[in-house]
């Protein structure tokens, strides 16, 4: 087994809600307390992405794989736990150590009409890494390396004198996808990258990140809501619910057999266009908020199997034997 | 027995925006009908004329956009001739409007018991008290839980799930003939999603009521209508029964949608894609609006638009098409 490339231990994130000390505190019958809430966005996750593979993180809203996304490229600072890139610890890295990490680490975004500044034209846009990550390289070898990555998402090199608002959403997203490659990454977090877009144009950019991945060697982590997208395009799949990690597998195994009382109902939820009806497994109540978690396994209020230890005691992650990894205490006592 | 009129029905209908230099066509040609109790899904792209067709039903084109041509006849009578006196009377009545974004159709500042009561009274002369009973008996019908403690809530106070089972509420409240429903599951997640759409087609099936389903989800459309139609570029480019198009679609750029889907392909193999994106209204080519993007062009697709033929129970607007049922028939005609 080879080292991964990427690795998250333990990784913790709350967000801080209560605002600065006189806020927090209250006085209430006859005494003052200091009361503190945060959102718990992740409550420790441990991931490994090997490297060429695409390992996508998929959940609904509010369960932290964006923020997983942020704390892996270093724009969010763990609450607890490490990142891992190679052998080297970089979320506590200052700095000019980070730089190199910076430039083997890009990211794509989902809003590809946000992530262009509208007042730079895509030349400069997509001149600006190459200038501050490789500053040894010369004014035409620059240019050089521009044309070569327009040329490689179907942009004609010829455009670059445009501003952003000129391109439509499909065309955005590519240059957005030049952006991340010109500096010759290797590992690309990718979030909601066609969620924006059109049908026809998710098939695109979906080809597109598949080609990059082929001649370009890349490594993908790849966060997404769209199943349908997951099974076409992930090498593994870590499903993801409150700020946990509730199923891991492979990508094929995951569809074939979903262990994970929760993997089942979101699996049974993608609308497939065989289906004459809705055909899905009802989940009781609603997504509990992050700010106060609930106790034990955090799925426990909607699950149909839930018993009392699923109530008082986090599941660990175990390993099944179709080689999937699960976190629940019915997959385990054999009850599922 | 069957009555001959449909309960809409939409015969030729132009809608254009005047706009500075000379006017846009948003929709050119449309003709369908709704029958009593049927439930219909207009699928297409963003820019196709999804959401302006659905506006137009119930005659809500905003300056700079107007009905240049055409009927929308509801039970005989045209409403794009109507006064808005007269049309008041019908919408939100007889035809109600679910909107895709929740939080921007509820008022914030008044509560959902008030927000109902006052469709109510619009339309009906009744005292608050009988107005709050049916507000509660609907809210009852799209189980939501505990609904007299809704009444006095107000929107922030609900989850976005909660929030569109209010709206379902609210255009039932009147009993209308037709919903209209402009993409009501976009902006929630997966499991939600397919809660409100089995629930919307529950109601319709119970209530008999008729459904007009705006969506760009094949998967949805799929599921839940009876009839489809496909836009593209302002124009209806296939219409028919849904399993039909679904399982053998006719026009080159339905196949292309359905293909490109995630779901259709190989897991990891390339996507079928549509080159190209849908040209913007300000320079609809000529002939075929589909033709730069469509594999069978020809002279005859670049010059003239195409009329609807017919292939099984499918209207199909494309000159392959044509040729290929023509020469399905000399062929026919040969061997007798």
């Amino acid at each position: 087994m080879t080292s991964p490339l990427v690795e998250i231990r333990g990784l913790e994130k709350r967000f801080d809600l209560s605002g600065s000390l006189l806020e927090q505190i209250t006085f209430k019958g006859g005494r003052f307390q200091r009361k503190q809430e945060a959102v718990h966005a992740i409550n420790g996750v441990d991931l490994q992405v090997h490297k060429g593979e695409a390992l996508c993180v998929v959940g609904e809203s509010g369960c932290g794989k964006s923020t997983i996304a942020r704390t892996v490229m270093g724009l969010l600072s763990p609450s607890a736990g490490e990142v891992h890139y190679g052998d080297q610890r970089i979320d506590n890295l200052k700095g000019r150590d980070v730089l190199p990490y910076r430039r083997k680490m890009q990211m794509i975004f989902q809003n590809p009409y946000a992530s262009l500044n509208p007042r730079m034209t895509i030349q400069q846009t997509l001149e600006e890494p190459i200038h501050f990550h490789r500053p040894d390289l010369a004014r035409n070898e620059v240019r050089g390396k521009v044309q070569e990555v327009m040329e490689s998402v179907g942009i004609d090199p010829d455009w670059g004198s445009r501003f952003g608002h000129e391109f439509s959403g499909g065309q955005r997203q590519r240059i957005a996808i030049a952006r991340a490659l010109a500096v010759d990454p290797e590992f690309i977090v990718a979030d909601e990258p066609i969620s924006a877009l059109d049908v026809s144009i998710q098939a695109q950019v979906l080809n597109l990140l598949m080609e990059a991945q082929e001649t370009r060697n890349l490594t993908y982590l790849f966060i997404t809501h769209d199943l349908a997208v997951v099974e076409h395009f992930g090498t593994r799949v870590a499903v993801m619910y409150l700020g946990r990690v509730c199923e891991l597998a492979e990508t094929k195994t995951l569809f074939a057999e979903p262990r994970h009382p929760y993997t089942q109902a979101l699996l049974s939820a993608i609308p497939r266009l065989e289906d004459a009806r809705p055909n899905y497994i009802r989940l009781q109540g609603e997504v509990p908020t992050p700010v106060n978690l609930p106790s034990g396994c955090v799925f426990h209020g909607r699950c149909p199997y839930a018993n009392e230890r699923c109530r008082q005691e986090i599941p660990q992650m175990i390993a099944t034997d179709g080689g999937a990894q699960v976190a629940c205490h019915a997959v385990e006592e054999g009850r599922l | 027995m069957k009555s001959d009129t449909p309960l809409l029905e939409v015969k030729d209908l132009d809608v254009r925006f005047a706009v500075r230099g000379g006017d846009l066509t948003a929709l050119r040609g449309i003709s369908f009908s709704l029958d009593k109790g049927e439930r219909l899904g207009l699928v297409g792209e963003s820019g196709a004329g999804k959401s302006v067709a659905a506006f137009s039903i119930l005659n809500l084109i905003a300056r700079p956009g107007y009905i240049a041509g055409g009927q929308i006849l509801f039970e005989g009578k045209d409403l794009a001739a109507m006064s808005e006196r007269e049309l008041r009377k019908i919408r939100g009545n007889r035809i109600a409007m679910i909107f895709q974004d929740p939080m921007m159709t509820l008022n914030p500042v008044l509560s959902i018991g008030t927000q109902m009561v006052e469709a109510i009274k619009a339309h009906r002369r009744v005292s608050t008290k009988a107005a709050r009973d049916i507000a509660l008996s609907k809210l009852r019908k799209v189980q939501i839980p505990s609904p007299e403690k809704r009444l006095d809530q107000y929107p922030h106070e609900l989850s976005g799930g909660m929030r569109q089972r209010v709206i379902i509420a609210i255009a039932l409240l009147l009993d209308p003939e037709i919903i209209v429903a402009d993409e009501p599951t976009t902006a929630l997640d997966v499991t939600i999603q397919a809660e409100i759409m089995a629930l919307l087609l529950d109601l319709c099936e119970q209530e008999n009521v008729a459904l007009m389903l705006i969506t760009h989800d094949l998967g949805v459309v799929s599921q839940v209508t009876q009839r489809m139609l496909v836009m593209y570029s302002g124009r209806i480019i296939e219409q028919g029964p849904t399993r039909e198009i679904i399982n053998d679609a006719q026009h080159p750029y339905t196949q292309g949608l359905i293909n490109a889907l995630p779901q259709m392909g190989e897991p990891g193999a390339r996507l079928f894609q549509i080159p190209g994106s849908m040209p913007s209204l300000k320079n609809v080519p000529t002939g075929c609006p589909f033709h730069p993007r469509c594999d069978f062009a020809t002279d005859q697709c670049r010059k003239t638009m195409p009329e609807y033929v017919r292939s099984g129970n499918v209207d199909v607007a494309c000159y392959e098409v044509s040729n290929l049922i023509e020469q399905e028939k000399n062929m026919q005609e040969a061997g007798s």
